[in-house]
């Protein structure tokens, strides 16, 4: 999301401290590892890069707050996998040993889906939307975030709802984004993947699509690039982050958190719309 | 489109020879002449070679400069984003346990010349 998606990170910040959530930048951190990178090379490495965070956690004594599905699914998962299996364990802390660290396992892993329903909760959520949102978006949940069923589907609904949204259901909610596809098929990931959601989007006529995943996002905009730069097909519905609108209908402005500078797509159409509370 | 169509992704090309790139012996290259030398599947594909780099350089798959810094200055946050760009330490372990953990030699990544053996 750093890297990627500024405005959403300044979203996520402005959300959380209305809702009087603790939250604050991990110290001391690096990549997650990237597991669509790492963990094919070899499950091991990608093991022991990502319990540097795991460790680092443990060392501040904080719990690790994820919004990117990716981040939240190689923490999680690498956590649930040193739990399972203590030769893992081992072997990681004999890895990790070199730079001073170790995991115990005493430290928390969670998505920001579920701060957002379990901690703060839906009710108090809907107590401080002051603008519902007139728009209809269409949902980008992400592979990762069905982990557990249908859980962090039904949060993200519920507070996609909360704001006054109203969510078109398409037959393609669930198709993957295709990222994780990119490096071995990337015409797959393209073309049949991410460009259907698209193509549906603009059929729809929807103001936004409504994303979680900063993975999901960097393949958004690399297919809205892709599509405009070689094949001459011009997309126009914005790719926004779920936090930007939860933002707008706490009552924040556009320029609070830059969602003017939002990129590939600038969501000119849509904050015109917000404005004239159409 | 269907997977599988023949049309290149120019972005994806970019990428593949960005790897080739870092790459200090190009199989491909090598076997014109060589051409009885057998070729071997390298520890990384060349797809993902350029990612891995700035993994070990940086400490972030992602690529963050100068328009990146300004976007996120426009939006009220520091330009360096709070990743290993800005956490040394933590690069510097990371690096640590790629190095000890024999991670770097098994990709056969040499730190000192930027480049994968092959």
């Amino acid at each position: 999301m750093p890297a990627k998606m500024p405005w959403a990170e300044k979203a996520t910040f402005l959300v959380s401290r209305h809702l009087g959530i603790d939250f604050d930048y991990m110290k001391e951190t690096v990549c997650c590892v990237r597991p669509g990178v790492w963990k094919p090379l070899n499950p091991d490495w990608w093991l022991t890069l990502t319990s540097q965070n795991l460790a680092t956690a443990e060392k501040q004594n904080i719990t690790i707050v994820d919004s990117c599905n990716g981040c939240y699914i190689s923490h999680w998962e690498c956590l649930q996998e040193l739990k399972e299996d203590p030769e893992k364990l081992e072997m990681v802390n004999r890895n990790l040993e070199k730079a001073g660290l170790k995991v115990t396992l005493n430290v928390e892993v969670k998505h920001f889906l579920q701060v957002l329903y379990e901690d703060v909760g839906i009710e108090k959520i809907k107590e401080n939307v002051v603008n519902p949102l007139n728009i209809r978006i269409m949902r980008h949940i992400g592979c990762h975030a069905r982990k557990h069923d249908e859980r962090f589907p039904r949060y993200f609904d519920e507070i996609m709802r909360a704001t006054g949204a109203e969510i078109v259901d398409t037959p393609y909610d669930k198709t993957c984004c295709g990222l994780l596809l990119y490096f071995g098929d990337p015409n797959a990931s393209v073309f049949n993947r991410i460009g259907v959601k698209m193509q549906t989007a603009k059929e729809l006529d929807i103001d936004a699509y409504a994303l979680i995943c900063s993975g999901c996002y960097d393949q958004f905009e690399r297919a809205v690039k892709i599509y405009k730069d070689e094949k001459g097909i011009v997309f126009e519905t914005p790719i926004v982050h779920f936090s930007e609108l939860l933002a707008l209908s706490f009552g924040y402005k556009p320029e609070d958190f830059g969602m003017m500078y939002c990129r590939p797509i600038p969501p000119t159409k849509l904050m015109q719309k917000l404005k004239e509370g159409k | 489109m269907v997977s599988g169509d023949s049309e290149k992704i120019k972005s994806w090309e970019r990428l593949f020879e960005a790897g080739l790139k870092v790459t200090a012996h190009n199989q491909a290259e090598d076997a014109k002449y060589y051409p009885l030398r057998k070729q071997f599947r390298p520890p990384a594909p060349n797809i993902a070679k350029a990612s891995l780099k700035r993994d070990f350089e940086v400490g972030l798959v992602y690529y963050v400069g100068d328009d990146v810094e300004q976007d996120r200055a426009l939006c009220g946050l520091d330009k360096k984003p709070p990743t290993a760009h800005v956490f040394k330490e933590a690069l510097e372990r990371k690096r640590k346990i790629l190095e000890e953990s024999g991670i770097m030699k098994e990709l056969g990544f040499d730190k000192k010349k930027g480049l994968f053996k092959y």
